[in-house]
């Protein structure tokens, strides 16, 4: 007992390098070792998959990307998730982007999933209008008059001469909102200037980190459903059957996450048996 | 005096009361303002202010190499970056083929390698760092001091381990028994008794065992014994009555601070 009770205090005291190292391994080792955890969908992701599986085929989607490459790992996977699952049912996606950084990585998972996957014609059935700086005035923008916000897309090509754009000047013309948001501006900004005075429905996914501030939102039907984090994600692909890169760090995001509930444990009775002595002497 | 001071006050209590009751008049101009104009400024603003932002950032940098501060050489590196973003959005694209304005997003152009190959990777790694720092921090830190921290602690394990797939492979019968161990311990604590304690496990144990096997030993019931409902009940109800009354909190914060602009009872954006 009295070795166990020395082992625990003398973790207490262990040099932090080792457990960067621990921490290192549990996430690299299941990313070679894969256990193949069954996934289970939680209420949330799966209210996003139902409600985007209702649409009607043809819906016209805005998808905005509001994510860096900080955030890719959990925000990316849900994105191509999510347009997988739009373009199999026929719809047509719109992006925009509210970060300079989110324009890169909506144009790589459009170029992946639109072109490479499904083979499907830029312009015709996907549109990157990308990036522009405002924040909440490029949202207030997009709901009054689209097009002065966006007068080109990426390409440079003038959003008049884009056939999928014909129709489409307001936000109102679009049948459903997706915001992937890593932080301001993103989902609550979408929901308080867009969503609340539209009525036009829209799902969010978001990091880990955000999901409690968005939850209020989901929890008052303003936002249908929330893919919250890479295990959201995870979820998401499970449910489109096609698994990615989130059902590939689930794993490793397990085993970290017991690691460090593990540490949190035996620091805490480590403290609790010091705490005792300290009171005896 | 009167540019200084008395303008910039006007300007904002003008615009202010405007968008203001943009929002409550009914009113075709007003609206259009609101919604059309003012927003319309708002970006031609902010892109002058991403200038200013940025050449501030070159100034401030340029003063800490030729004063030779402490980590002036990191200064280097910004200014040397900052020098190549430069370069690379205005100066030259990397592919004749590329229009500009495209050459940002577009493949084969400078731009979008220093994107890819130096921006990204770099965030990434700045993030990534995170895990460490969190694992040393929570084992070094994260002590059961208290009442709320024990409420913290409990409640972010749940988190951490009900959101995760691991979490949803663990029985909640396995739940029950810890529940059984840690009921013990706190019996313990309470009445430094250890009959009451053996009492208490030994009457759990028997209990949980006894209810498993009349109900087969269900992964995800009893529910409330299961880690991926548990997590969800948490974010849902106390999570969700928590964060709805910080939202409260600072919209009115807001809509004070606001008034105060408006009136001009605020006046820190003049440097008073």
């Amino acid at each position: 007992m009295k070795f166990i009770i020395d082992l625990i205090l003398k973790l207490g005291t262990v040099d932090r390098r080792w457990i960067f190292l621990i921490i290192g391994l549990v996430v690299i080792l299941p990313l070679y070792f894969p256990m193949g955890l069954p996934i289970r969908a939680t209420n949330t992701t799966q209210q996003v998959y139902n409600t985007i599986d209702a649409l009607p085929a043809g819906s016209k989607i805005l998808l905005s990307c509001e994510y860096g490459p900080s955030t890719k790992p959990e925000i990316h996977p849900m994105v191509l998730s999510l347009m997988r699952h739009l373009f199999k049912n026929g719809h047509k996606i719109y992006v925009t982007c509210l970060w300079p950084d989110g324009q890169f990585l909506a144009e790589e998972a459009l170029d992946l999933v639109g072109g490479e996957e499904y083979g499907l014609t830029y312009g015709e059935d996907y549109v990157l209008l990308g990036f522009r700086p405002g924040g909440e005035a490029v949202i207030k923008g997009i709901v009054s008059d689209l097009r002065k916000v966006y007068t080109i897309d990426v390409r440079g090509t003038k959003v008049t001469e884009i056939p999928m754009m014909e129709g489409i000047h307001r936000f109102e013309d679009f049948d459903f909102l997706f915001s992937a948001s890593a932080g301001y501006p993103g989902t609550i900004e979408w929901v308080q200037y867009a969503v609340d005075p539209t009525n036009i429905p829209m799902s969010t996914g978001t990091t880990s980190i955000q999901v409690n501030e968005v939850m209020p939102y989901v929890a008052a039907g303003q936002v249908q459903g929330i893919i919250a984090g890479m295990p959201g994600a995870a979820e998401y692909e499970a449910l489109i059957g096609v698994p990615g890169n989130a059902t590939m760090g689930m794993d490793a995001q397990s085993i970290a996450h017991l690691v460090i509930v593990i540490f949190i444990v035996l620091g805490n009775i480590g403290y609790f048996i010091e705490r005792n002595r300290s009171k005896k002497y | 005096m009167l540019f200084k001071r008395q303008i910039p006050i006007l300007i904002v209590a003008v615009i202010g009361s405007l968008t203001l009751f943009g929002w409550f008049i009914d009113e075709p101009n007003i609206k259009s303002f609101v919604d059309d104009d003012a927003t319309q400024w708002y970006d031609i603003l902010a892109s002058f202010a991403i200038f200013l932002g940025g050449f501030n950032l070159l100034k401030m940098q340029l003063q800490k190499v030729l004063r030779k501060k402490s980590g002036w050489q990191y200064s280097l590196f910004a200014i040397g970056g900052f020098l190549l973003a430069i370069i690379a959005g205005f100066f030259y694209i990397g592919d004749p083929n590329v229009a500009w304005g495209t050459h940002v997003t577009a493949k084969g152009t400078l731009f979008k390698w220093i994107f890819t190959y130096m921006f990204a990777p770099m965030q990434a790694t700045m993030f990534a760092l995170l895990a460490f720092f969190v694992a040393s921090a929570s084992y070094r830190a994260f002590r059961i001091r208290n009442f709320e921290a024990t409420l913290l602690l409990v409640a972010g394990i749940i988190i951490m381990i009900g959101r995760v797939p691991l979490g949803s492979n663990i029985s909640s019968w396995f739940i029950l028994y810890l529940s059984v161990l840690i009921g013990g311990i706190t019996v313990n604590t309470i009445f430094k008794n250890k009959q009451y304690t053996a009492i208490f496990i030994s009457v759990g144990i028997i209990g949980v065992t006894a209810a498993g096997s009349s109900m087969g030993w269900p992964l995800d019931e009893p529910g409330l014994f299961y880690l991926p409902y548990l997590q969800e009940w948490i974010y849902k109800f106390p999570n969700v009555a928590g964060t709805r009354s910080i939202m409260i909190g600072i919209g009115l914060g807001i809509f004070a601070t606001s008034i105060r602009y408006i009136l001009g009872i605020e006046k820190s954006y003049i440097g008073e």
